[in-house]
């Protein structure tokens, strides 16, 4: 179908007052019953982080899917428009690094190997952090176990449909990511109790212990599966362990191996391990000193999840620059930048923006940090990300250019549905009623050891 | 050292002395040229500094006359010596000329809270001379003891363009100690130091230490009854060593004068209203309990910390002192809307408040350098822009009494001054050069020292 003459951007005057009309019912009818079938966000300034920047362009959503994108788009006549005159429009912000919604339970830190722990298990989806991340425009995020172990737990996809059931805020089909450490934390926790490990040495000798027991753990079950498939009627099954099930799912390539690590030895020696155990490294996390050895790092097809600006809170983080985002991109490394805390989750759009500053980002090559490219990271980039026909419709309408300081995120779209809406009174929220849950301290696991 | 003027691959931050500097006083850029290696001093300090300088062309942001276009700021022998029009102000002969075209000018920016000189690496203890923790009344402390004038951070945090700022101790004891200003920019301590004891640091909020441990411990204090009971007692002491050594001081007085007591000694400036009391309180309650006090004993007080008191704005604008807000990022209380606290300066500005805005924040990271993002954060939420501007530099000075040396584009104040490739407050702007008591200071530092030394990785990498 083509789309009315009067969505054209240029003839768009004469029909201001009918827009206008039509996007105030909508609003209304989107925060009290099932959203439309169709939907045109018109005439925004569309950042679509992968075909660059439309001026007075509008995205058709059909069905919670980006269905068209330009300067035109074809939506049925009946499709709700929702004005956008002098707005932005972004993908949804995507935080690869988050410990938001978890409560107190970031970190088991019982043993420096704890692969099976479910991050899903500790998931409090009325918690206050959700809500303020969604008002900053953060539509996807990866929560992640502590860094007190060396091979953490196994972290929970969301997408931040703040209001909706546990259930229906886990981001469908998404991969199960693990979280792995190295460097200060693991020795100081373990360390600090005399216990292993207690050095960088112990760090490493603790994970490659573990796939040695997970080797063996496959070893047996493959035995088993031979004697089996020989017809043996009298073999006895090993014993099934979660923590080796797990290991072994890691050597299996099934999960994606997130890395705490700061220091550019531990990025190669971690790159060294991966490759003799035989799995693939999807990101580094922090990563404040990728700078150094980008270019060794870029070729392993690795990416890292940096903070914009932090340095100095810790001795690992001593040699950390703001220009290191920038630099590692023109390194060839994939590069995104993520909040580790309640605080920043909510203006991850201004971290971004000083990527313009620090080092001469352009303003697509900054959105791609906080959109296509946690995505990636995230194995979800086929989804989210970027503003692209089919993928799902995860929009942020900002009043002006997200990478600004005065940039505010207006109205929140996740797969189709107005979820967050600063227009409205009270929370802003369309589809949460309830009592939010306080958030944590400030839900920045890595800090300075205060919650490991 | 590693101080030099070489362009920054394709980046625009050190390219000020070596891109905007010419010379029609003839011999600057030459100069700098000439012997890059002699420019720098002890402690990142200018061996040589020019005693005449003139910023020309820019738009300048005065804060107490408008905005000029087109403007020239000259500085001579640290001051600013004129402020004006390019039309109608000279660029006196001989004087080292910075071009501003294109680019905005605006005096120095002041941090009205920070732990330089404080801290190092916070996680390394030993780095750390944050807060005396032996006692909560500990008024005699006084930050000049610890700063140390050499740290990493202060070259880090100045070249985003603040001049100015005030160490306190962490904000964990009711009374932590006396705070300093200072300017970021010197070869030792003593040049660095403005002001030493220019303010008394007190809090009065949840998380101030309790000696005696938390509610249920058997050592006084353990409630906030008893904090604020302590809080009175210290005053009231100091009341009476004043009047015996009122007394001690009289000519028919018999006996011994008090044994001089320098925890009474440090509070009797501000019993007298003399300096400021920077008093911190978070939440509603906190701020009248501290009020409370604050009139019992006429504390001259500037609020801070105030975040979480929007059910009190009208109370707080009627006690007619001045608040330095937040941090604008604390995070909202349960149930507050996701903009309770960003909303807050323009709130109480509106109520006629006079507002400043510190880089203290709940995070790992403080730094100065962010101060004007918080700033341009407030616009967003609704506080003029005019007023953001002032939150960081006029508004400050005045509260800590030396609005006639800092905080604006004016004649006879010191030349503290930043030229930078856009609007200050944006994420997106660049510095490029700042000016501490007229010296024109190395835009570089241990940061930009790392970033030069790996560049040519990206050099490489980079498609040609």
């Amino acid at each position: 179908m083509v789309i009315p003459s009067f969505l054209c951007a240029n003839r768009v005057g004469r029909f201001a007052v009918v827009l206008a009309a039509m996007a105030a019912a909508s609003g209304l009818s989107l925060a009290q019953s099932a959203s439309p079938t169709d939907m045109v966000i018109h005439n925004a300034t569309v950042m679509t982080v992968t075909q660059g920047t439309i001026e007075h362009g509008s995205v058709w959503v059909h069905q919670g899917k980006i269905a068209g994108v330009g300067a035109t788009v074809n939506a049925p006549a009946d499709a709700v428009i929702v004005d956008a005159s002098g707005k932005f429009l972004t993908p949804g912000i995507v935080d690869p690094h988050s410990h938001s919604a978890l409560g107190n339970d970031i970190n088991e830190a019982t043993s420096p190997v704890t692969p099976s722990m479910m991050m899903i298990d500790a998931f409090d989806n009325s918690d206050a952090a959700l809500y303020q991340a969604l008002a900053g425009g953060v539509t996807t995020e990866l929560l992640l176990h502590g860094s007190a172990n060396m091979i953490g737990g196994q972290a929970v996809v969301i997408k931040n449909k703040f209001g909706l059931s546990r259930e229906q805020m886990l981001f469908p089909g998404a991969p199960q990511s693990i979280k792995f450490a190295s460097g200060e934390n693991p020795k100081r926790v373990y360390g600090s109790r005399n216990e292993l490990p207690s050095t960088r040495m112990g760090n490493f000798e603790v994970m490659r212990q573990a796939f040695e027991d997970a080797k063996a753990y496959m070893a047996s079950w493959d035995a088993y599966n031979a004697k089996v498939a020989k017809g043996d009627k009298d073999a006895i099954a090993p014993k099934r362990d979660l923590k080796l099930e797990a290991l072994a799912d890691v050597l299996r390539g099934k999960l994606l191996v997130q890395i705490h690590c700061y220091r550019p030895d531990e990025f190669l020696t971690e790159e060294a391990i991966a490759k003799q155990y035989g799995y693939k490294i999807r990101a580094f996390h922090h990563a404040l000193e990728m700078y150094k050895v980008g270019d060794q790092i870029a070729p392993t097809g690795t990416a890292i999840a940096t903070f914009a600006d932090w340095w100095g809170f810790k001795d690992e983080a001593w040699d950390a620059i703001p220009w290191n985002a920038v630099m590692s991109m023109h390194e060839g490394v994939r590069v995104a930048l993520k909040s580790d805390s309640n605080d920043y989750v909510r203006r991850l759009n201004q971290e971004a923006g000083k990527m313009v500053h620090y080092g001469g980002a352009t303003e697509e090559e900054a959105l791609r940090m906080i959109t296509l490219n946690p995505a990636w990271i995230i194995g979800v980039d086929d989804r989210v990300g970027s503003i692209d026909v089919g993928k799902d419709a995860d929009l942020v309408i900002w009043n002006m250019d997200p990478l600004s300081t005065y940039a505010r995120a207006e109205k929140v779209y996740i797969d189709g549905d107005l979820f967050f809406d600063s227009s409205l009174p009270g929370f802003g929220t369309t589809r949460f009623h309830g009592v939010m849950h306080a958030a944590g301290f400030s839900g920045a696991e890595d800090e300075d050891g205060d919650g490991l | 050292m590693n101080f030099h003027l070489k362009t920054a691959h394709g980046f625009t931050t050190l390219c000020a002395l070596a891109l905007c500097l010419h010379a029609p006083a003839q011999s600057a850029h030459a100069k700098a040229e000439a012997k890059p290696a002699s420019a720098t001093g002890p402690n990142g300090t200018v061996a040589d500094p020019p005693n005449l300088v003139a910023i020309t062309g820019g738009k300048l942001l005065t804060i107490t006359h408008g905005t000029i276009e087109d403007g020239v700021v000259v500085l001579r022998e640290g001051k600013i010596v004129a402020v004006g029009a390019a039309s109608s102000t000279r660029v006196p002969k001989g004087a080292q000329v910075f071009d501003a075209h294109g680019m905005t000018v605006y005096p120095g920016l002041f941090d009205a809270e920070t732990h330089l000189g404080l801290t190092e690496v916070e996680a390394d203890e030993n780095s750390n001379d944050l807060v005396e923790k032996s006692d909560e009344i500990e008024p005699q402390m006084r930050v000049v003891d610890a700063f140390h004038a050499e740290t990493v951070r202060i070259p880090v945090n100045r070249i985003n363009g603040v001049t100015n700022a005030i160490v306190a101790p962490a904000a964990e004891d009711s009374i932590a100690g006396q705070d300093a200003l200072i300017q970021l920019y010197g070869r030792d301590s003593d040049t660095m130091i403005m002001t030493p004891d220019i303010a008394l640091a007190m809090n009065f909020d949840g998380a101030v230490r309790r000696r005696g441990g938390g509610t249920g411990a058997s050592k006084f204090p353990s409630t906030r009854m008893g904090v604020a009971s302590q809080l009175r007692q210290a005053f009231l002491d100091t009341q009476h060593y004043m009047d015996e050594q009122a007394a001690a001081g009289k000519p028919d007085h018999k006996g011994e004068p008090p044994k001089k007591d320098l925890k009474y000694e440090a509070l009797i400036p501000y019993l007298k209203g003399e300096k400021p009391v920077v008093f911190g309180a978070y939440e509603s309650n906190e701020v009248e309990v501290a009020m409370g006090i604050a009139k019992e004993f006429h504390l001259k007080i500037i609020l801070n910390h105030v975040s979480h008191a929007q059910d009190l704005l009208d109370t707080i604008a009627s006690y007619h002192v001045p608040v330095i807000v937040g941090s604008i990022y604390d995070a909202p209380l349960a149930n507050e809307r996701y903009d309770a606290v960003f909303s807050l300066p323009a709130e109480l500005q509106k109520r006629g408040v006079k507002i400043a805005l510190s880089s203290i924040s709940d995070g790992p990271v403080s730094d100065s350098r962010n101060l004007p993002y918080a700033a341009g954060y407030a616009v967003a939420y609704g506080l003029p822009y005019d007023e953001a501007l002032k939150a960081i530099t006029l508004n400050p000075a005045e509260m800590f009494g030396v609005g006639d040396k800092l905080g604006s584009l004016d004649v006879g104040k010191i030349g503290n001054v930043v030229i930078a490739n856009g609007d200050p407050l944006d994420v997106r702007t660049s510095v490029q050069q700042v000016f501490i008591a007229g010296v024109p200071i190395p835009m570089s530092n241990r940061q930009t020292d790392l970033r030069d030394e790996y560049m040519p990785l990206t050099e490489k990498a980079r498609p040609q």
